[in-house]
């Protein structure tokens, strides 16, 4: 039985375009598949005019298709700067100003960076996930829930950050249960349930839609 | 007509029996290929266990020949210095080899280990078997082993009595899979085999199962080990080794097709004819087999059941 | 008392260096190689064919071990591919019945081509003595083959990007995929590696005592056991416990006497288990 079906959505270079939905609504389905973690049955991928679908997900990364998931899947027993360093993976050569970027990005991550990451908190390991993407030079960032388990000022701090990157002319799609800060945070929006797209537009729009509203906003 | 659905299996079990009973008259006065077919069952019966415990519950047990030997052993010790009747000792065997199969089971799923811990420790069982029958000489003899044939067993002295009763084990144990399947036991076997965590989820004791077939399936290995070290006159633990025993169940069960009825049945016979095949190259008879396993799991993994349920379209048991 | 437990330790890092062989495969393939110790023998046995041809005895030891690698790597890149297709449960299963498969076929095939070859090493001075301590030439060369390796492996390991990439496979494949990480190619290295410890180990054991063809699988035992101690994805933790039981084997033997010592063994190894399940060493996630 397919999670998700029928569905077609669209990204243009420089957007951040946010998918929310309820949990199980196939966000993260979608997004393995965007990613290459996942094989769709059906449909397409494309990505800078060339099909993706069926590519593993480790060659994804050599195009600048970086996935981050929701469950991070950090090297616990490997430094952050490790950790950060592996992300450069596909170009490491070219590793050190990629790293000083995300350092002072993330401020934190250089107090840590000898730290086990395995011993990190939530929101530092959050930082550290999303850091490694940034490693990959990515053309597109694809973030899953990336505020998942974070304390409030922390998610403030993470997208305020994310705005910076957006600003150099990063590709975002991002997947959040957060719907206030995703829609204030992306241009468009796509609403996903029950694996299909019940609703898209512009952000902006979607925030003054009375069901969203009610549904995701909590307002009556 | 609910009696119909077990139709396949009782026509199965029957055409079995006379098939396997009819086998000595086959073979005429020899000795030797009498020796051969009764070895076969014996196997079979092997093969009947493993696939309680493996081919149901995906326990992969690498003791099979220890467990069987743990039994014999016992069996044969108690009665040669106890001087106890072997028809008390093989029960006490038996036992003894459900107790072990069972509590590898037990130690294993309590832990949630798996797959890894299960294989690693029945393997190294094997080892220690080995090597504890090595070193307890004063009570096993060690590799020259011990004679089996004055002990009393006298029904397994002669070559087609011992074919019978053996025949009749075989045939027990096969209605004891039959049993065992048709009950809710068998359904919990079914639904473990397919997804573990989705059994414990809908409320099936995973761990009760598990252990239940782990003991019953190393319970009749216990049974099939001690009554061949008294039909075959002695007892040695190369006649329980990783190459001697485990080897040919696996095989047997590649062959014939894990989970079925026929399955050990089938296999157990094409085993049989290979062995044959291959005994003139001697020693290199493990390697041969070492090759066919491989060559089955990657090619023929679900065996000859399967493949004639496919061409024949219908529901062999 | 002192002399026991240098024996141990030696023995242990014969174990270790056999036991790492098996962590790395599983870390990188999700495969539990039961052949591990017919690997050993292929090295073992390759060693004493050289010799026999009248090959300088060191370069034997050094070809030895290269077979032992190039037989590894023939291994991964044909048998095991079926299971590294499949993945999780299913491939840890298949690979365990096609190494077993592996490990009866090496078994089969060398007691009947070699039935009465075996390694024996003998060293010019079969002894040496430090500090009023007498030790035996043999184990001071293991031990020193042994550290040596393991100095190497950890140096590749921490130091150099691949041994970093191998790191963060096994700690985790999903992470080293979204890094852009391919670990196939990976995998094979690994695997050659792996194989070449263990010809080292059989290498070893020749110098110990001798190495026979039919020893094949108990020295797949022992490096199961030590691996699993030290918990099955943890090379730190693989080298503690095969020093551990090494030391545990060594004062077992002499007070106790060799088959009993075996399950003395196996009672630590299954006490430690019980204690903490994942390993010695493991990550507790």
């Amino acid at each position: 039985m397919p999670v998700v079906k029928g569905v077609s959505l669209e990204v243009q270079q420089g957007e951040a375009v946010a998918v929310i939905g309820p949990n199980g609504a196939g966000k993260t389905t979608l997004f393995k598949a965007i990613a290459g973690m996942l094989k769709p049955r059906s449909g397409k991928i494309l990505y800078q005019g060339a099909r993706i679908d069926g590519i593993r997900h480790c060659d994804t990364v050599k195009r600048g298709v970086v996935y981050v998931p929701a469950e991070r899947e950090l090297f616990p027993q490997m430094t952050v700067l490790e950790n950060l360093e592996l992300g450069a993976y596909t170009n490491y050569k070219s590793r050190r100003e990629r790293l000083e970027f995300v350092l002072r990005l993330f401020p934190r991550l250089a107090e840590r960076r000898e730290q086990m990451a395995g011993t990190l908190s939530g929101g530092e390991q959050q930082m550290v996930a999303v850091g490694r993407g940034l490693m990959a030079k990515p053309s597109i960032l694809l973030l899953d829930e990336p505020s998942t388990g974070l304390a409030p000022l922390f998610v403030s701090e993470l997208y305020r950050q994310l705005s910076r990157l957006k600003a150099e002319g990063l590709t975002i799609l991002l997947a959040e249960q957060q719907v206030p800060h995703a829609l204030s945070f992306s241009e468009r929006a796509y609403v996903l349930e029950n694996g299909g797209i019940r609703l898209f537009g512009k952000s902006a729009d979607l925030l003054g839609d009375p069901e969203i509203q009610r549904s995701y906003l909590g307002m009556v | 007509m609910k009696k119909d659905r077990y139709l396949a299996d009782y026509v199965t079990l029957l055409l079995v029996a006379v098939v396997l009973a009819l086998v000595p008259l086959g073979v005429g006065d020899s000795a030797h290929y009498l020796r051969i077919v009764t070895l076969m069952l014996i196997y079979m019966a092997y093969a009947v266990a493993f696939n309680i415990i493996f081919g149901h519950t995906r326990q992969l047990f690498l003791c099979i020949g220890a467990l069987a030997g743990s039994s014999a052993y016992l069996s044969v010790v108690l009665a040669t210095k106890m001087f106890l009747s072997p028809w008390a000792t093989i029960p006490l065997g038996i036992v003894f080899a459900a107790f072990l199969g069972g509590a590898f089971s037990y130690v294993s799923v309590r832990r949630g280990l798996g797959v890894i811990f299960v294989g690693v420790v029945t393997l190294v069982f094997s080892l220690i078997f080995h090597n504890l029958i090595l070193g307890l000489r004063e009570l096993t003899n060690g590799e020259t082993g011990i004679e089996t044939k004055a002990l009393g067993v006298g029904v397994l002295q002669s070559g087609r009595g011992s074919y019978y009763v053996i025949l009749a084990v075989l045939m027990a144990s096969l209605v004891l899979y039959h049993l065992l399947m048709r009950s809710r036991a068998g359904t919990a076997f079914r639904a473990i085999a397919d997804d573990e965590f989705a059994a414990e989820l809908v409320g099936i004791d995973v761990t009760f199962f598990k252990v239940l077939a782990a003991s019953i399936g190393s319970a009749l290995l216990g049974a099939v080990g001690a009554i061949y070290a008294y039909y075959s006159g002695f007892i040695s633990p190369t006649e329980y080794a990783l190459v001697s025993v485990d080897i040919v169940v696996l095989v047997t069960l590649l062959l014939g097709g894990m989970g079925t009825l026929l399955g050990p049945v089938l296999g157990g016979v094409l085993f049989a004819v290979l062995d044959e095949l291959v005994r003139p190259l001697g020693r290199l008879n493990v390697l041969v087999y070492g090759v066919l396993m491989i060559v089955l799991v990657i090619t023929f993994r679900h065996g000859l059941v399967a493949a004639l349920r496919k061409i024949i379209k219908v529901r062999i048991p | 008392m002192i002399a026991i437990l240098v024996d141990g330790i030696v023995q242990g890092l014969q174990l270790s260096l056999m036991a790492v062989g098996i962590t790395l495969i599983y870390g990188l393939g999700g495969v539990l190689n039961l052949a591990h110790g017919q690997f050993a023998v292929v090295g073992g046995i390759a060693t004493a064919l050289f010799v026999e041809a009248g090959v300088n005895p060191l370069v034997a030891c050094a070809l030895g071990i290269l077979s032992a690698g190039v037989f590894g790597f023939v291994v991964d890149r044909t048998l095991l591919l079926p299971a590294y297709r499949s993945a999780g449960e299913e491939r840890l299963l298949l690979g365990l019945l096609i190494t077993l498969g592996l490990s009866f076929v090496v078994n089969g095939f060398l007691d009947y081509k070699y039935p009465n070859i075996s390694l024996t090493l003998k060293l010019a001075t079969p002894s040496f003595s430090v500090a009023g301590i007498t030790v035996r030439t043999a184990s001071a060369v293991a031990a020193a083959i042994a550290i040596v390796a393991f100095i190497l492996l950890f140096a590749f390991l921490k130091g150099t990007l691949l041994g970093k990439v191998v790191r963060s496979i096994i700690q985790n494949e999903v992470g080293a995929g979204l890094c852009g990480i391919n670990p196939g190619r990976i995998r094979t290295l690994i695997v050659t590696l792996s194989a070449m410890m263990a010809g080292m180990g059989g290498v070893v054991q020749g110098l110990f005592s001798s190495l026979g063809t039919e020893m094949g699988n108990e020295l797949t035992s022992f490096a199961l056991i030590v691996a699993v101690v030290g918990g099955v994805r943890s090379i730190n933790g693989t080298l503690a416990a095969g020093v551990l039981l090494g030391i545990v084997n060594a004062f077992a033997s002499y007070y106790v006497g060799a088959y009993l010592t075996l399950i003395i063994l196996l009672g630590t190894a299954v006490f430690t288990i019980l204690l903490r399940p994942a390993g010695l060493f493991a990550y507790r996630t």
